[in-house]
C-alpha cells in the first residue's frame, strides 16, 4: 500500500466505515510508515476536539461573507505562489543556452553519427517520395482535363450570361450589325469547335488549350462589346 | 437590203403623222399613250432618286474640328462602325475629322489635358441605328494611340510613341504602318493586320486575329522574342527564322531573334503569319 491509498483509508477509520481486510493492511502499513500514523494522529485529534467541544463555539455572524474572505486569502496566497513560482522558472531557452556544453571524444562521435543517419533518412524518404509523386502527376493529367471541363463550364455559364444581355439588345441593332455579330460569332464558334475536336483527339495538347482559352476569351470579349450596344 | 434602224423607223413614223406632238420648242413624234405613261413613270423614279441622294448627303454630317496639346498627347478613340485612320502631322495639335453617317448620331470629343477622348458608343447609348462614323485624326508624331471600333478599317501611320492600340472587336483590317512605339497591340476577329515598323528595345507586341492574315514588316537587324501560334500551321519567319526557334508540331514557334530584347507575341487561328524583312 503507498501512502496515498493510505491517507485516504485513515477517514474511512476514523468514521467507523472501513472494512476488516482494508484496516488490517492500513495496520500493516501505519505499523511501518510513520508520515501515515502522524496524520491519523493529527486528523483523530482534530476530530476528537471537535466532537468533545461541539456546540460550544458560535456560527459567525456572516457565515457566507467568512468563507468567500477566506477563499480570497487562499487564492491570494497560491497566486503569489504560482508568480514565485514562474519567477524562479528559467525558460527553455534559457537553460539551453545557459547550459554549458561540454562534451567529450564518444558524445562527438555518437553526435556527428546521428547527424549523418539522419540526413540519409531524410533524404531516402525524400526520393521515394519524388518516386511515387510520379504516378501522382500521371493522375494529375486527369485532374487536368477534369479542370479543363470545370474551366469550360464556368467560362459556358459567362458565355451564356452575356448571350442572354446581347439578345435582349440585338433587335434594336441595325440589320448590317446583326449579320457582322452573327459572322464574326460563327468564326469564333468554329475557332472553339477545332480546338476542342483537337483536344478530344489528344487531351494533353497545349497549345490547343492555349487556343480554346483565347477563342472563349475572344467570344466573351465579342459577346459583352455587343452587348453594350 | 437596208436594215431599218431604230432612229430611221422614228423618222419614218414621224414624217408619216398628220399631227405631229409640239411641246413648246420641242416636236416629238406621236407616241402611243403606254409609252408616255412609261416615259412619265421613269422619270419620276429618277428624279426620286436623285431627291433621296440629295437627302443622304445631306443627313450626313460632318465634324472638324482641332484641340490644342503638346508633343505627347493621347488619343482614345471608341467607335462603334465606321473606318478610323490616324495620321501625323509636325504640329502640337489634334485635328479631328468625322463624317457622320446618321442624323441620330452624336459625337462629344472630350479633352481632358493632354488626352484626347471620343467615346462613340457612350455617347449614343440608347440610340438606334447609329450608323457609319468614319474618323479622321492627324495628331502630333510621338502622340499615344488607342483606337477601338466594333466594326471598320483601321489605319495608323507615321507614329513613334509609347502605344499604338487597335482593337477591331469584330470584323476589319488593321494596318499600322511606320510605326516605333514600345507597346503595339492589334486585334481583330477577321480581317487582316498589317505591321510596318521598328520592335523598340524592352517593347512589346501583340497581333492576333482569328480570321485573317498577318503579316509583320520589320527591320532585318531586330532583336525580338517570338511566341507565334498557329493551328493552321501556317507561319512564315523566312529571314527571321533561326535553328534556335522551338518548333512545336508547326503551330507553335518559340525563340530569339538576336538578343530578344522585345517581346513578340503573334496569334492566328486560320490565317497566315508572315514576317518579312524592310
Amino acid at each position: 500500500m503507498n501512502c496515498e491509498t493510505c491517507q485516504e483509508l485513515i477517514h474511512d477509520l476514523i468514521d467507523g466505515s472501513i472494512s476488516r481486510s482494508d484496516e488490517s493492511i492500513l495496520n500493516t502499513h501505519l505499523n511501518d510508515c510513520l508520515d501515515c500514523t502522524s496524520v491519523r494522529q493529527d486528523l483523530a485529534s482534530i476530530i476528537g476536539f471537535c466532537r468533545t467541544r461541539r456546540g460550544e463555539y458560535e456560527a459567525p455572524p456572516n457565515e457566507h461573507a467568512l468563507w468567500l474572505r477566506i477563499r480570497n486569502v487562499i487564492e491570494a496566497e497560491m497566486g503569489g505562489r504560482t508568480v514565485a513560482q514562474t519567477e524562479r522558472r528559467p525558460s527553455f531557452l534559457g537553460r539551453l543556452m545557459g547550459h554549458s556544453w561540454e562534451l567529450s571524444l564518444p558524445q562527438l562521435t555518437a553526435a556527428a553519427v546521428a547527424i549523418v543517419l539522419l540526413v540519409s533518412l531524410t533524404t531516402v524518404v525524400g526520393l521515394r517520395r519524388w518516386q511515387t509523386a510520379v504516378p501522382v502527376a500521371t493522375a494529375g493529367v486527369v485532374n487536368t482535363s477534369a479542370d479543363l471541363n470545370d474551366r469550360f463550364a464556368q467560362r459556358q455559364q459567362a458565355i451564356s450570361y452575356w448571350n442572354q444581355r446581347v439578345e435582349l439588345n440585338k433587335t434594336r441593332w441595325s440589320a448590317e450589325m446583326r449579320e457582322v455579330f452573327d459572322r464574326n460569332m460563327r468564326v469564333i464558334e468554329q475557332t472553339v469547335a477545332t480546338s476542342l475536336e483537337e483536344l478530344k483527339k489528344n487531351p494533353h495538347d497545349e497549345i490547343s488549350e492555349q487556343m480554346l482559352n483565347e477563342s472563349l476569351n475572344d467570344k466573351l470579349a465579342l459577346l459583352k462589346e455587343f452587348s453594350d450596344l | 437590203m437596208q436594215v431599218p434602224t431604230r432612229v430611221s423607223r422614228a423618222r419614218a413614223v414621224f414624217e408619216s403623222s398628220p399631227t405631229p406632238m409640239k411641246f413648246g420648242f420641242l416636236t416629238w413624234p406621236p407616241i402611243g399613250a403606254g409609252v408616255r405613261t412609261g416615259l412619265l413613270a421613269g422619270g419620276l423614279v429618277f428624279a426620286l432618286l436623285v431627291f433621296a441622294a440629295f437627302e443622304t448627303v445631306n443627313a450626313q454630317q460632318k465634324i472638324n474640328k482641332r484641340y490644342p496639346g503638346g508633343k505627347n498627347v493621347r488619343v482614345e478613340l471608341r467607335n462603334i462602325s465606321g473606318t478610323i485612320v490616324v495620321e501625323s502631322w509636325n504640329k502640337d495639335e489634334i485635328r479631328l475629322t468625322a463624317t457622320i453617317e446618321s442624323k441620330n448620331a452624336q459625337v462629344v470629343p472630350k479633352q481632358v489635358n493632354d488626352c484626347l477622348m471620343i467615346d462613340v458608343v457612350s455617347d449614343n447609348r440608347g440610340r438606334t441605328d447609329i450608323g457609319d462614323i468614319n474618323f479622321k485624326l492627324t495628331v502630333p508624331v510621338s502622340s499615344s494611340v488607342d483606337l477601338e471600333t466594333r466594326s471598320g478599317n483601321i489605319n495608323v501611320s507615321n507614329i513613334r510613341s509609347g502605344l499604338v492600340r487597335a482593337y477591331v472587336s469584330s470584323e476589319g483590317d488593321i494596318e499600322l504602318s511606320n510605326i516605333s512605339a514600345t507597346q503595339v497591340i492589334a486585334k481583330n476577329v477577321t480581317g487582316d493586320i498589317f505591321f510596318d515598323g521598328e520592335f523598340s528595345s524592352g517593347g512589346t507586341y501583340e497581333f492576333k486575329s482569328n480570321k485573317g492574315n498577318i503579316t509583320i514588316r520589320i527591320p532585318g537587324n531586330s532583336a525580338f522574342r517570338l511566341v507565334a501560334s498557329s493551328p493552321a500551321r501556317r507561319i512564315a519567319l523566312n529571314d527571321f527564322w533561326n535553328n534556335n526557334f522551338k518548333n512545336q508540331d508547326g503551330r507553335k514557334m518559340v525563340g530569339d531573334v538576336g538578343d530578344g530584347r522585345s517581346s513578340v507575341s503573334v496569334m492566328n487561328f486560320s490565317g497566315q503569319i508572315t514576317f518579312m524583312r524592310r
